[in-house]
């Protein structure tokens, strides 16, 4: 991959990597509260069935994941584990943050022991509000991670410039069932 | 299974334990039917967990404590930034529950009769010495359960168990500062913020035409 | 007590003296395993640092607070009905049952009794939360064996249920429907056929898992004899709900207390094992689950006509006073010791929950087992964490 290395790739060719890339995730399911058992639902459970989008929730370790999924409360004391996590994940990573505990503190927010939003942490992709979310919230935020790997500049992700996408109208941040965070 | 219909069974424990204790049993709170609090001096506290266990009380239910004076910061829903409201001097007295109390804090603990369907709740007055620190002994070699809830007790209320092998800090990373139950620990988050909870004062939404949107 | 402590002295030492015969005659080193914070195995964020002598654990201790929210301390700065909503994630696989004896303890406190078909409607849903719960551990007791298909087949039938939930109270998870003095919504059409239906799935599912699970010689083998607790020790820890039970002592606080639920109206048996091993309370739990698909059965066809919701003023004041509520949760016996002073929140509420106590047992019962036993050891206690942390 000598063309992506020096960070000069054609579009089309961009394009047929993102295509790939969107539909073989590796998910890391790090289950922390009641948000890990609806994840567990959409993942793992005959009904909801994630295989059918291209996500495969086996890897485990983070090692050999592409995506991870932070459901549930994120305490201060487990803040170092989740960074610690993130940082084994080799690149290109995404995160998807589920919950409104993750998402924010959600009922905690006023709590002394609860980070208020996992993003303070760890750069997040997409945001799955509820408390918790149902599993076809996590299905939609899977696909909506999707369509931003397929809008991503391949190149500039290698050169580390993180997420740059190809046209520049998505609303960002992406947020399941509505548009930018206030 | 033998369920006591009427209430002859928590006066005869009350006994019970006045016999073994004596005077360091302080006062009894007694509701008919529902349940018993018994009040007894810190010093008397294992001995307390002792009798009761030989009275069959062999079910350990939890230990805690209870911070009794009203917080200063009320419920943390009044907006930081509006004028401090008039100090209404009845809002800061201490007054206890069930059973009395003349300290700040009181240890709780709950033990349960199983065969008997019946719980006895203990409280104990703890004194602060000059330096703030309360030592109460530990209930470990009566109930090994009462490990954890005495650490957590600790955690929580700063309350030192005498005898306690290991009183590290169970939930909050080792250089949490403050004991969080205490009342007068402040959450931040609340103190930084309006409360998001007062939605009244936010406006009605209004149509176009001016009028309301019902 | 004496007994006891010469007990755990007892296994102390045997296991010392295993640990000094092997480093004399293998000069083995010790090791020290760390298991979690983030670990399939431990339901959670549990983390399990273990001092190893080869294969046997010398020494194991369970670190918590990986998912300490604060609730003591948030429930001083809410009034009544904003801690119902927050109570429900304590534990999160039975979340009704959470809020229910809270909601009794403020009732008792203002001397409010729910209408009898509310104490009713309570009670489904209590043992629906109970299956809900159960039987997501029934599945996942094979994961921690190495048996992937349960689990596939508890999330397809848990999902009958979080739907029957759904229906009545619009929570999967979370219901918050409960209210001081009664339920907020009577139950929906069609509801109580459909329940009729599910519980009889539900049925099925119990035999399959005995089935696959508990008939398997290799599930057998691992859990049989393994991580026996005595019941004086099961007392001494307060361990409660089907750990308890599993250890001989015939506890269970639906039948040997009085609260306002319609438990007094429905026959169902309390199963105890002698055993106290780590079958034991697997078997137990199973039976749990039939039992309350049979509960159900009975209350669906017995419900009281009437209203839902007592008489209560609007806005909830609970006057002074202390009160002690526990019920038979899922897990183990759920307690709120609520303290008011006659404002519109809880002055403070002790939460005794039940996997705090089930947990404080392993540094006890892991000593002197062998690694892949610490597995189902937790497993077969059953622990959710937030239960745990709070």
């Amino acid at each position: 991959m000598g063309l992506v290395d020096r960070g000069r790739l054609p579009a089309p060719l961009t394009k047929l990597f993102n295509l790939g890339r969107s539909y073989s995730m590796w998910v890391y399911q790090w289950g922390l509260a009641c948000c890990a058992i609806e994840m567990g639902a959409a993942f793992g459970s005959p009904r909801y069935d994630v295989m059918r989008l291209g996500v495969i929730p086996l890897p485990a370790s983070p090692r050999q994941a592409d995506l991870v999924v932070v459901s549930g409360t994120v305490t201060d004391k487990m803040a170092p584990a989740v960074k610690r996590l993130y940082e084994q994940m080799p690149e290109p990573k995404y995160v998807i943050s589920m919950g409104s505990c993750a998402n924010c503190g959600g009922p905690y927010w006023d709590s002394y022991s609860v980070t208020k939003g996992v993003d303070q942490i760890i750069p997040v992709d997409v945001y799955v509000p509820g408390c918790p979310p149902r599993p076809e919230a996590l299905l939609e935020g899977v696909v909506l991670l999707q369509q931003r790997i397929k809008n991503e500049d391949m190149a500039a992700r290698w050169r580390g410039e993180g997420f740059t996408p190809l046209q520049r109208s998505e609303s960002e941040p992406i947020v399941v069932g509505g548009g930018p965070i206030e | 299974m033998v369920v006591p219909l009427s209430d002859d069974l928590r006066p005869s424990i009350v006994d019970r334990l006045r016999a073994d204790l004596g005077d360091d049993l302080v006062e009894v709170h007694l509701i008919p039917d529902v349940d018993l609090w018994v009040r007894v001096n810190a010093a008397a506290w294992r001995q307390a967990g002792t009798s009761l266990r030989a009275a069959g009380f062999d079910y350990f239910c939890f230990l805690s404590a209870i911070d009794w004076m009203p917080s200063p910061y009320g419920r943390g829903e009044d907006d930081p930034s509006a004028e401090p409201a008039e100090e209404d001097p009845s809002a800061s007295e201490i007054r206890q529950g069930y059973a009395g109390g003349e300290t700040r804090f009181q240890l709780l603990a709950r033990v349960t009769d199983i065969r008997r369907h019946v719980s006895v709740t203990l409280k104990a007055d703890l004194l602060e010495d000059a330096d703030g620190r309360m030592s109460v002994p530990s209930w470990i070699p009566v109930h090994a359960g009462a490990n954890w809830h005495e650490r957590e007790t600790h955690e929580m209320f700063g309350i030192n168990f005498e005898g306690h092998p290991d009183l590290r800090n169970m939930y909050l990373p080792g250089d949490f500062e403050g004991h969080p139950l205490r009342k007068d620990f402040p959450l931040l988050a609340r103190m930084v913020k309006p409360w998001p909870g007062i939605v009244d004062v936010e406006p009605m939404p209004v149509s176009a035409d001016g009028g309301d949107e019902s | 007590m004496t007994m006891l402590s010469e007990r755990q002295q007892l296994s102390y030492i045997a296991a010392q003296a295993a640990d000094a015969r092997l480093n004399v005659e293998l000069e083995t080193e010790g090791m020290t395993l760390n298991i979690g914070p983030q670990h399939p195995a431990t339901h959670g964020t549990l983390r399990i640092i273990a001092r190893l002598d080869g294969e046997q654990v010398v020494w194991a201790e369970p670190s918590a607070g990986y998912m300490h929210r604060g609730y003591e301390k948030l429930t001083e700065v809410r009034t009544y009905p904003q801690v119902t909503a927050l109570i429900n994630r304590i534990d999160w696989l039975g979340s009704f049952a959470n809020e229910v004896p809270f909601i009794l303890a403020a009732e008792q406190l203002m001397e409010v009794e729910a209408p009898p078909r509310a104490q009713h409607i309570r009670t489904i849903l209590f043992e629906l939360s109970r299956i809900a719960n159960v039987s997501l551990f029934l599945g996942d007791l094979g994961v921690q064996m190495g048996a992937v298909t349960p689990v596939f087949m508890a999330f397809r039938d848990r999902e009958y249920v979080l739907n029957l939930i759904e229906g009545a109270t619009g929570g999967r998870f979370h219901p918050n429907f409960d209210r001081i003095g009664g339920l907020k919504d009577d139950l929906p059409k069609g509801w109580i056929d459909e329940t009729r239906q599910v519980m009889k799935k539900l049925r099925n599912f119990c035999d399959e898992i005995e089935d696959l699970l508990f008939g398997n010689e290799i599930f057998q083998s691992r859990t049989r004899g393994i991580g026996v607790i005595p019941a004086e020790v099961a007392k001494e820890y307060g361990l409660s709900g089907a750990n308890l039970r599993a250890s001989g002592v015939d506890w269970d606080l639906r039948r040997d207390q009085k609260l306002p639920l319609a438990y007094d109206k429905v026959d169902f048996k309390v199963w105890t094992h002698p055993d106290g091993d780590s079958w034991a309370r697997c078997w137990i739990r199973l039976q749990e689950v039939r039992e309350a698909t049979r509960i159900v059965d009975q209350l669906i066809e017995t419900i009281p006509s009437g209203p839902v919701m007592a008489k209560v003023p609007r806005i909830i004041k609970v006057p002074e006073g202390e009160a002690w509520v526990s019920t038979e949760n899922p897990l183990g016996e759920m307690g709120y010791y609520v303290v008011s002073k006659g404002e519109l929140g809880p002055f403070r509420v002790k939460i005794r929950s039940a996997s705090f106590n089930n947990i404080s047992i392993t540094p006890w019962v892991l000593k002197g087992v062998y690694v892949p036993d610490i597995i189902t050891i937790l497993a077969s206690l059953y622990f959710i964490l937030g239960d745990i942390d709070r």
